[in-house]
């Protein structure tokens, strides 16, 4: 609100977005429109096109496959959520109380962010190899089998995903918490506040934007899993993992490119919607 | 000592698989006629540094990803002022579009953005891989710039005009030095996600200019070598690992929703 209205009002600052709305017409508003297009044609070839209205639309979500996808893949950012979300906002309240040493923390956590996605699954799949690995001969040994049991490869992924991606939801969170005046939490203390009731009332409200840019992140990049998730068990065992986004992938690599179009289409409507809803919730909250 | 106890055991779940790499780093994999199974050495740093194709692939992930960086950091800085000094129509709306592409996931696009590519002679050059990477670092450099330029006062600005700068020299000279950390952490942000992204990097390398991440791909066959995977991952790891130490002291600025 303050930062609304300390700004003046001058239309000539189109000249300066103008360079990044070129930038994102090219690579994201010129795709974006073209697989829309795509989706409701049937695609042999670039030359040999047709048109079939919302047929692979109706297709796609009149099957029990895609339902069942959706399913899974809301399942899996659900869990991701609320594993990721409040783990990393005590790792960050943790650090906190480290002061300058905290930076050690970050920059740990910041360490699986530096590695290539594709090599993530291996590396997991390394450590659990039940010969070679370090973790693997004591796993098999409790029986983890996340090649044939359903909920093994869950929590295998779910693992991989938090190792993966907790770094990011500790540095931001750290960031919105470090950035409190230190004279709130003092003045709490000197009230009698509870540890629980401080980070309630004087620091969850101030991490707001912080924790809504966790959330979108982690729910769409949970949300369209397919690296590790194929990688490490290609959907298996009998369809347990199979994502939404692994479903894409099949039809991409079968070169049904009119269904991959209209699949990719819903997905992008889905991935908007809760975008909007949430930016929307954020909003409300404000004014 | 609780809380020392639960970082500890944190630490021990970042590190494990990244010494599981680095242990399999130093271990020969493939037994050869020279090198017995199970041997530990630097055979496999060896053997990448000795692959022409591995060597390449650091290079052409090298020149992508700094392209793209200092890419998104010029078209983000003048729309990061912008959003920060003033209010114009359609600023809001702005946001929301930034905020859309960042979080519309690649494979939706990857069809398209291949088919137009390939027109204009995009495919398998490191510029092509460096302007679709925008897509989601763009967002991210301008709400990171966004933050840094707002915590700077206005007035700071009003002097710069008063001295005579204006333009590129105001930029240059005066904005550029005062809010340098803030290009650091943008330029950290925008290096990870580019560096570490294959769903484009792939699409966009069919025949040459392979990126470390489909160079590591390529190497599983019937007989993967996996000590010298890892020895690739290992080194793939290094560009990472300096851009965290570089920023570490402002890693803790981070970026918030904007919308």
């Amino acid at each position: 609100m303050g930062w609304r209205a300390m700004r003046i009002h001058d239309n000539r600052a189109w000249f300066l977005i103008a360079p990044a709305l070129l930038l994102l017409g090219l690579v994201g508003a010129l795709p974006l429109l073209a697989v829309i297009n795509y989706g409701f044609h049937d695609i042999f070839t670039l030359a040999d096109v047709h048109w079939v209205g919302v047929q692979w639309f109706a297709d796609i979500l009149a099957s029990d496959r895609f339902l069942a996808s959706l399913g899974r893949s809301l399942l899996f950012s659900t869990l991701a959520l609320t594993i990721q979300v409040p783990l990393g906002i005590g790792v960050a309240l943790l650090l906190l109380g480290y002061g300058r040493h905290a930076v050690w923390g970050l920059m740990l956590g910041a360490l699986p962010l530096v590695v290539p996605w594709n090599m993530i699954p291996m590396l997991w799949l390394g450590l659990i190899d039940p010969q070679a690995g370090l973790l693997g001969p004591g796993l098999a040994a409790i029986g983890f089998d996340w090649k044939f049991t359903g909920w093994h490869t869950w929590a295998l992924i779910l693992a991989v995903d938090t190792w993966h991606w907790l770094g990011l939801v500790v540095v931001l969170a750290y960031a919105g918490l470090s950035a409190i005046p230190p004279a709130y939490r003092q003045a709490a203390a000197i009230d009698g506040a509870s540890r629980w009731a401080v980070f309630r009332h004087i620091e969850l409200p101030r991490i707001g934007g912080a924790l809504a840019i966790v959330f979108l992140l982690r729910f769409v990049d949970s949300f369209m899993i397919y690296t590790e998730a194929f990688a490490i068990n290609a959907g298996g065992p009998s369809d347990a993992t199979r994502f939404l986004s692994i479903e894409l992938g099949e039809e991409i690599k079968g070169f049904s490119y009119g269904q991959a179009a209209a699949r990719a289409t819903l997905y992008f409507l889905i991935v908007l919607a809760v975008v909007w809803a949430f930016v929307a919730a954020t909003r409300e909250r404000e004014t | 000592m609780m809380r020392g106890l639960a970082l500890l055991a944190l630490a021990g779940f970042i590190l494990l698989p990244l010494l599981q790499a680095v242990i399999l780093s130093f271990t020969a994999t493939l037994a050869t006629d020279t090198v017995a199974l199970g041997t530990r050495g630097l055979m496999n740093y060896r053997n990448v540094l000795a692959t022409p194709e591995l060597r390449a692939a650091m290079v052409n992930s090298a020149v992508y990803v700094s392209l793209n960086v200092a890419l998104s950091i010029a078209v983000a800085l003048p729309a990061a002022y912008a959003l920060a000094r003033t209010r114009f129509t359609g600023d809001r709306h702005f946001l929301m579009l930034i905020l859309v592409f960042r979080v519309t996931p690649p494979v939706v696009l990857s069809l398209p953005i291949f088919i137009l590519f390939s027109r204009f002679g995009l495919v398998n050059s490191p510029v092509g891989i460096a302007l679709v990477h925008g897509l989601f670092n763009l967002p991210v450099a301008i709400w990171i710039l966004e933050s840094f330029i707002r915590a700077v006062p206005r007035e700071f600005d009003e002097t710069a005009y008063l001295d005579g700068h204006t333009g590129p020299s105001f930029f240059f000279r005066h904005l550029i030095p005062q809010i340098a950390p803030g290009i650091g952490v943008a330029a950290f942000f925008c290096f990870i996600f580019s560096w570490v992204e294959v769903v484009f990097a792939r699409i966009l390398t069919v025949t040459g200019g392979k990126p470390i991440t489909m160079a590591i791909q390529a190497m599983f066959s019937f007989q993967t070598d996996m000590g010298k995977v890892m020895a690739m991952t290992c080194l793939s790891l290094v560009p990472g690992v300096a851009m965290i130490w570089f920023v570490r002291g402002h890693l803790a600025k981070g970026f918030t929703l904007r919308a």
